[in-house]
């Protein structure tokens, strides 16, 4: 099994996940999932509480086994990767440390079964900022502070590609600024990260790609500018609203679609505010106002994943 | 594979749990020894003399007793501790073939179980080579058919380690596993031994089959030849450690 990491092969240091289905029981927890995860930037992987991510993460990492699908790194599946240390590294939701064994012993175990010298644990302690408690037992770690751990355990191997999931729960704002810039200078060196969460917002300022997940299901894989696009539009009022719409229609081809709020407004979208302006102007409509309306992402999040109406609470 | 199974030992020296059991191996170990001879002279006693080579014997044989079932229960620990604190996320991310992590942890018990049987040797021997003398009665370390005892007592315990590990890695549950391995030693296995009706079965359990490599049995059946009791235990062994392995290779890690 040969793994790529030539950067001009293609696969190298992508994720394929390909029809991963999994049920527990009678829950479908993955259904039917597909979606690619390039190099060189930051994927988002978001949907909501029991969306099915961490279940997700677990069968590309070769963790739980899919019922139907396959899943790759590399063009290679988890299992059959040499010394996946120095390819993959991950950070999983609910992984666990032995109590009294301290955040240094814990990765050094790590580096031995890794081949990995044992100075690593410290370097990696020190990225995470753990260097001060790395002796203390992780029995005795703050939540913020085992996640520091695990994503120290995950960067052990300084691998190609970075699985982290929720791995800004617990940290405190310094934290997760610190860990945006480190995510953001890991993917500049051409690697790949792909993080899960479920907080949109947190994500935001964060990823280039995201990848939605609701109830199993892929619901949209764009990239983040993607993701508000045909969402925003332009509001825009006109003393002559029915002309504005007769213009507006020769445009329908490229996609412009105007809606009548009320007697004199009207909703654009499709098209941007230069553009609307544009086509007014040739022709001869007064315009009154003209206001670009970005929708939230929040918003649109929650429109994909339907939590709002779907989620028993 | 040595690297896995140096991983091994590093997660088991990281804690102290080793030392607390082995000293309670030790501990449980000075108790029998003691027992034993101290009670040598009580008419009712079932053991040999202690001048006989059997007598000597069986006073060795009780580091067996002593330390197969800690190196068992820390066996048990050690695998089931993966899946209680949920190590085994790390453990297998960094090793995905599992069934080389079982297989390093077999190795890694079973050696471990070597270094308890010698420890308990040696506290047999600093506590009877005195008591011996001060009784008259002279001992010779590797007279008396004493270093077929100590090679059974080794591989006895050895292939504790096995046992628990192969059990472990079956249940995954710590609380179940160390509870069921206790009650089986300690409750069901010496009743259903002392039934005389069913002996002729009842010398193929473990328990029993541990008695034989060793030679010692405190219930009132017999056991099999040293090497048959031997080649049962090691049966046992190697049959809950595939079938734990296969097991913990199957099951979801979430
Ligand atoms: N071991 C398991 N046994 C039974 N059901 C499970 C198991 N693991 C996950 N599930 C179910 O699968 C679904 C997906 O769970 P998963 O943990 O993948 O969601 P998630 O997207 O990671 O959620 P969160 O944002 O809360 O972490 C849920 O309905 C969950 O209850
Ligand atoms: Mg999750």
């Amino acid at each position: 099994m040969k793994v790529n990491l030539d950067p001009d092969q293609g696969v190298a240091g992508r994720i394929e996940v390909d029809g991963l289905t999994k049920r527990f029981g009678d829950v479908v927890a993955v259904d039917d999932l597909s979606f690619t995860v390039e190099p060189g930037s930051i994927t988002g992987f978001l949907g909501p509480n029991g969306a099915g991510k961490t279940t997700t993460l677990r069968m590309l990492l070769g963790l739980v086994r899919p019922d139907k699908g396959r899943a790759s790194i590399c063009g290679v599946e988890y299992v059959d990767l040499p010394a996946p240390a120095t390819i993959v590294g991950a950070a999983l939701e609910a992984t666990g440390f032995h109590p009294a064994r301290s955040g240094r012993d814990h990765l050094r175990v790590y580096c031995t079964v890794n081949r990995l010298p044992k100075r690593r644990a410290d370097e990696v302690l020190d990225v995470v900022g753990l260097g001060q408690a790395k002796r203390r037992k992780v029995g005795g770690y703050s939540l913020g502070m085992r996640q520091r751990l695990a994503l120290g355990a995950a960067l052990l191997g300084d691998p190609a590609v970075l699985i982290l999931d929720e791995p800004a729960n617990g940290l405190d704002p310094d934290g997760i600024v610190w860990m945006r810039r480190f995510l953001r200078e890991y993917a500049e060196r051409g690697r790949t990260v792909l993080v899960s969460s479920h907080v949109l917002t947190e994500m935001q300022q964060l990823v280039d790609r995201v990848v939605i997940l609701n109830r199993g299901r892929l619901v949209r894989e764009a990239t983040l500018a993607g993701l508000s696009e045909g969402t925003s539009s332009v509001l825009v009022r006109s003393p002559d609203p029915t002309g504005l719409t007769a213009a507006l229609d020769q445009h329908a081809s490229n996609g412009t679609r105007a809606r009548r709020l009320g007697p004199d407004l009207l909703e654009v979208t499709g098209t941007t505010a230069a553009g609307l302006g544009h086509i007014a102007c040739a022709a001869g409509i007064e315009l009154h106002e003209l206001t670009p309306r970005r929708t939230d992402l929040e918003q649109v999040f929650l429109d994909l994943t339907g939590t709002l109406e779907t989620e028993p609470s | 594979m040595p690297t896995l199974i140096a991983g091994e030992f590093q997660k088991l020296l990281t804690t102290r749990l080793w030392l607390w059991l082995l000293l309670g191996a030790m501990a449980l170990t000075a108790l029998y020894a003691s027992l034993l001879l101290g009670f040598s002279d009580d008419p009712d006693t079932m053991t040999a003399p202690l001048h006989t080579a059997a007598g000597q014997q069986t006073l060795f044989a009780v580091a067996a007793g002593g330390a197969n079932t800690l190196t068992a229960v820390l066996a048990a620990i050690g695998i089931t501790g993966e899946f209680r604190h949920r190590t085994a996320t790390a453990t297998f991310l960094a090793t995905p073939a599992r069934n080389r992590v079982v297989v390093a942890k077999l190795v890694t018990y079973a050696l471990v179980g070597v270094g308890f049987a010698f420890a308990c040797l040696v506290v047999v021997a600093i506590i009877a080579v005195p008591w011996l003398s001060a009784m008259d009665i002279s001992l010779s370390l590797t007279g008396n058919g004493l270093p077929g005892i100590y090679l059974g007592v080794l591989s006895d315990t050895a292939i504790f380690g096995l046992l628990g590990v192969g059990l472990g890695a079956l249940l995954r549950n710590q609380v179940a596993t160390v509870v069921g391995l206790l009650l089986y030693r300690f409750v069901a296995e010496p009743i259903v031994t002392n039934i005389p009706a069913i002996s002729e079965w009842t010398i193929y359990l473990p328990g029993s089959a541990s008695a034989a490599l060793t030679q010692v049995s405190l219930s009132t059946q017999g056991y099999l030849e040293a090497w048959q009791g031997g080649l049962v235990l090691a049966g046992y062994g190697l049959a809950l450690a595939a079938a734990g392995s296969l097991s913990s290779v199957l099951c979801d890690i979430t």
